[in-house]
């Protein structure tokens, strides 16, 4: 088979500049608007002012959102062919970090960009989801569900996993299994792996419980009800939701929120950034920008229930689940849902790392809806 | 890349159970979410409403809740309120030593954490066998977390405070310290122990006289001149001459309250307030004062210093000799120990031992010290005695008594006791109306400009800080050692006031011992040594303490002045 008829385009193929106008332009005016209240919020809670965070967080915005446009505009066999060794790529930087950081430097664990500083750890969330997508893609339906063909995913996913686990950060490492999982979920795995995984976990507590020590026990317990002790384990979350209640139907007013404004709440401008939001801006305020992510993390999975081809629909999926967790563990996190691990809002906390990983990630969620009809159908998939 | 991807992207025919799997799995994904996002939406109504009245209260109400931790021993304060003496919680480690297995490990470790300790003594305590033995008392909170992390339940913490004195060195013969148990064994701290564990008012502090900038300023002048001259020792005060009150009180070498058990013993006596010296020249105030105040002499009179006085195997001298008569004024200025005993003879013993004793000199100071000296003076005080008494010699005084006297003479002639603590302005004018009048207004004036005199042109002309009108008189004594005294060894001491037109202060300095040097000259008397420290205190205190420089008004000083022959 020539190479023209490699791609058997429906349509004929658009070139870059045609691409990127063919964009979800509605979808990327509100990502701007996201991260333009999340300059707005880093302006709140420097107590009304530019510095030192907004002004950054702005210089950040701008520049990653061109990435995101460029990554969108590029065709996706660029990245398809890039699925592998970006995760190669991606585990040789976490382990270069992981060496120099244990031989010098002070235990830095991340890649200076000048505007922001990037952790391999959160690049490699996003290689992972390629990698598994383009394994997938090369199996058709029914080998996807051998037990034996789930060896290689398992091992995409468990390498980053132990790596990242080691450094140690176990909430990134549980982040990039729970995506993996629900990617290979997404690729069609035979369904009871995923009932007695769920089961499995569902049990662990009742059986490690007798197992743990009194202070381990105390931690826990203190997790699940923080008012216990409201100036040691539960400070933050007891403050997180004086704030919280404190904002009412509509808030307290922009830049009006004594509890942030006051410096009672913990680590406001990165993990405790929503409840700066609600306590300012209320529920509602808190309903908006929910309703936002929403939309922004809906259009994704619309994606890939759109999309063609199996690289793209798991791909889009996977990397909406990615930026879905995040809003998932940080609001859980500040409401007292979620234990306290150190995750950030996307676009709105302070912070490049995340900022980067989310439009990369969106990026290409957007390069396979631009891509939908491009037919990359495996043999035997029995998709189109 | 086409080639890659050749093998595995071409078309193929759909299978049913194959679409209908991905479609119910993401739509399962897509309810997630949903799911997840409606969860987190409910959870911020559960908190925005059930909360809101007592959220919204309590975030108010913990803008004005403020812990008040109560100590069991009230704090110290100087004037301003800075704190010199506080209560702070503490841990102390005891052990049931009949509950510790391995005890050579455990001891091992302690000894690792509380590096005072010894092996030996750890262990032995541990074999004791008693249900309770102190190990170590008022821990760090770092020691504390480091021995419960030994993880041996014998080891035991009762809580407990600690004494701290945020100061150090500074003012630490004044306020003391405090024994293991809290309990003041020294300097105020035990003087007021009584008080300051007064369980009803712990929180009130004490507030004293001192001032600590001012306390700061004079310990780094002496400390600097005493390391200079390589004295031994030194003292110091800064007095309100007409209150009474110490605002700074230094004695060198000083030590640490904080850890007064482990300080050398001679760093811990008050040179200020305990020792007593024979101070020398200073006391011819006294002398020339009592004199004039019951008219046996006038300013004008003149007296023979021609050549040096025999008095029975005795020979009293000059060490400025003018070789000629010299009038009162003259012979208080160029300090002349051969005119001031003709004036004390002419006083006669009696009537000086009556006055020195009205002025306090011959009782211990009623300072609120326990360290208070009792000062020195003949038993036989006959005509020889008189004689050197007048000029500070055969007579031992502390500093603080010296001051006291001072503060009198240039003060309108009031005796003011001394005092550590500060005066309520209310009831200060009350207290100085009860005390007695020693010499008259007209004395203390003419005392006054001797003593700016003494300084324009006199001996005391190193304490001249410009602008600010200081009086003062030099004190140079050799020191008694063994029934005679050492021409090597002085008390060089120096007593300042300013400002002389309207006195406010009194700066007192004394060193110990001091070596003369090359800015000296080699001299080491009290002119040479101890005048350019009042001068240097008076330099830095003196915009603290709201004394302005100004121009000196000569017609104060002019009939004093033309007494004077060159």
């Amino acid at each position: 088979m020539g190479s023209a008829r490699m791609f058997a385009p429906r349509r004929t193929d658009k070139n870059w500049w045609q691409r990127l106008l063919g964009l979800n332009w509605f979808i990327i005016l509100l990502i701007l608007i996201l991260g333009g209240f999340g300059v707005a919020m880093q302006y709140s809670v420097a107590g009304g002012s530019f510095e030192p965070w907004a002004r950054i967080h702005l210089i950040r915005l701008l520049p990653t959102m061109l990435l995101m446009l460029v990554i969108a505009a590029t065709d996706i066999r660029i990245w398809f062919a890039l699925a592998y060794p970006a995760w190669i790529g991606g585990l040789a930087l976490l382990l270069a970090v992981e060496l120099i950081g244990a031989t010098g430097m002070g235990g830095q664990r991340w890649l200076d960009l000048g505007i922001a500083r990037l952790q391999p750890s959160e690049l490699m969330k996003v290689a992972t989801i390629l990698a598994l997508a383009r394994y997938f893609h090369g199996l058709d339906f029914y080998q996807s569900r051998r037990l034996f063909n789930l060896l290689p995913p398992l091992f995409l996913i468990a390498v980053p996993v132990l790596v990242v686990i080691r450094q140690p950060d176990l909430g990134t490492g549980l982040m990039i299994f729970a995506v993996g999982a629900i990617t290979i979920f997404m690729a069609g795995a035979r369904s009871y792996i995923f009932w007695s995984g769920g089961a499995v976990l569902a049990i662990t507590p009742w059986v490690i419980w007798p197992m743990l020590r009194d202070y381990q026990r105390d931690r826990i317990l203190t997790f699940l009800n923080p008012e216990s002790d409201p100036l040691g384990a539960g400070y933050q979350i007891t403050q997180s939701k004086i704030a919280l209640g404190s904002g009412g139907m509509s808030g307290k007013g922009f830049l009006q929120g004594t509890q942030s404004q006051l410096n009672f709440l913990p680590e406001m401008k990165t993990d405790f950034i929503f409840t700066v939001v609600v306590e300012e801006f209320g529920m509602l305020g808190g309903f908006a920008l929910l309703g936002v992510c929403l939309i922004i993390l809906g259009y994704g999975i619309l994606i890939g229930l759109g999309c063609r081809n199996q690289f793209g629909r798991l791909l889009s999926v996977g990397l909406s689940f990615t930026l879905f967790m995040y809003i998932f563990i940080n609001v859980g996190m500040v409401m007292g849902l979620l234990p306290v691990v150190g995750v950030p809002f996307p676009l709105v906390s302070y912070g490049g790392s995340a900022m980067i990983t989310f439009m990369i990630a969106y990026g290409l969620i957007l390069s396979v809806a631009s891509h939908r009809d491009v037919s990359l159908a495996p043999k035997g998939s029995g998709l189109g | 890349m086409t080639d890659i991807l050749s093998r595995t992207m071409t078309l193929e025919g759909t299978g049913k159970s194959a679409m209908e799997v991905a479609r119910t799995r993401l739509i399962a994904a897509g309810a997630l979410f949903l799911v997840v996002f409606m969860a987190m939406a409910y959870r911020t109504v559960e908190l925005g409403l059930s909360a809101t009245p007592g959220a919204e209260k309590a975030s108010r109400n913990r803008l004005v809740q403020v812990a008040v931790a109560r100590y069991k021993r009230s704090d110290i304060v100087d004037r301003n309120g800075e704190i010199l003496a506080t209560n702070l919680a503490s841990a102390s480690l005891y052990a049931n030593a009949h509950k510790v297995d391995d005890i050579s490990v455990t001891a091992q470790k302690l000894v690792k954490i509380l590096p005072t300790l010894t092996l030996a003594d750890v262990e032995r305590k541990l074999k004791s066998g008693k249900d309770f033995v102190w190990l170590k008392r008022h821990l760090t909170p770092e020691q504390k977390w480091q021995i419960n992390a030994i993880g041996n339940p014998a080891l035991k913490f009762k809580a407990d405070e600690v004494r701290v004195y945020p100061h150090g060195n500074l003012a630490a013969h004044v306020l003391g310290h405090v024994d293991i148990d809290g309990n003041g064994i020294a300097g105020l701290e035990h003087y007021f122990n009584g008080s300051l564990d007064d369980a009803a008012k712990t929180d009130e502090p004490l507030k004293l006289s001192l001032d600590i900038r001012v306390q700061h300023a004079l310990a780094d002048e002496l400390s600097a001149a005493v390391s200079a001259h390589q004295a031994t020792g030194g003292a110091g005060i800064v007095m309100d001459v007409n209150s009474g009150e110490l605002l700074a009180m230094v004695s060198l070498p000083d030590f640490d309250p904080n850890n007064a058990g482990n300080e050398p013993e001679n760093t811990r006596v008050n040179r200020a307030a305990f020792r007593v010296y024979e101070l020398g020249s200073t006391f011819k105030t006294f002398t020339i004062a009592a004199a004039l105040d019951d008219g046996i002499i006038n300013m004008e009179d003149s007296f023979n210093a021609v050549k040096p006085l025999n008095v029975g195997p005795f020979t009293i001298s000059d060490d400025h000799p003018k070789k000629r008569y010299l009038r009162v004024p003259e012979i208080f200025a160029y300090s002349s120990n051969i005119g001031m005993a003709r004036i004390a003879d002419t006083l006669g013993a009696d009537r000086q031992k009556e006055f020195l004793s009205s002025l306090g000199m011959l009782k211990p100071a009623k300072l609120e010290l326990t360290e208070v000296g009792r000062p020195v003076f003949p038993q036989r005080w006959k005509r020889l005695s008189s004689m050197t008494i007048s000029y500070g010699h055969g007579i031992s005084v502390s500093p603080v008594q010296l001051s006291t006297g001072i503060a009198t003479m240039v003060n309108g002639g009031r005796l003011i006791p001394a005092t550590l603590v500060a005066k309520n302005i209310d009831t200060n004018f009350g207290e100085n109306a009860g005390s007695g009048q020693i010499i008259s207004a007209a004395t203390s004036r003419k005392i006054r400009q001797m003593l700016r005199v003494t300084v324009r042109q006199g001996t005391g002309s190193k304490a001249d800080a410009t602008g600010y009108r200081v009086g003062g008189k030099t004190g140079t004594a050799e020191k008694a050692s063994g029934g005679s005294y050492d021409r090597d060894a002085l008390i060089s001491s120096f007593v300042g006031v300013f400002p002389m037109d309207d006195p406010k202060y009194l700066v007192f300095v004394l060193l110990d011992e001091p070596k003369g040097i090359e800015q000296t000259f080699g001299f080491s008397g009290g002119g040479w040594t101890a005048a350019p420290v009042v001068k240097n205190v008076i330099l830095r205190t003196a915009p603290l303490l709201g004394v302005k420089p100004s121009v000196e008004d000569e017609t104060l000083y002019k009939n004093v002045a033309l007494l004077f022959e060159d």
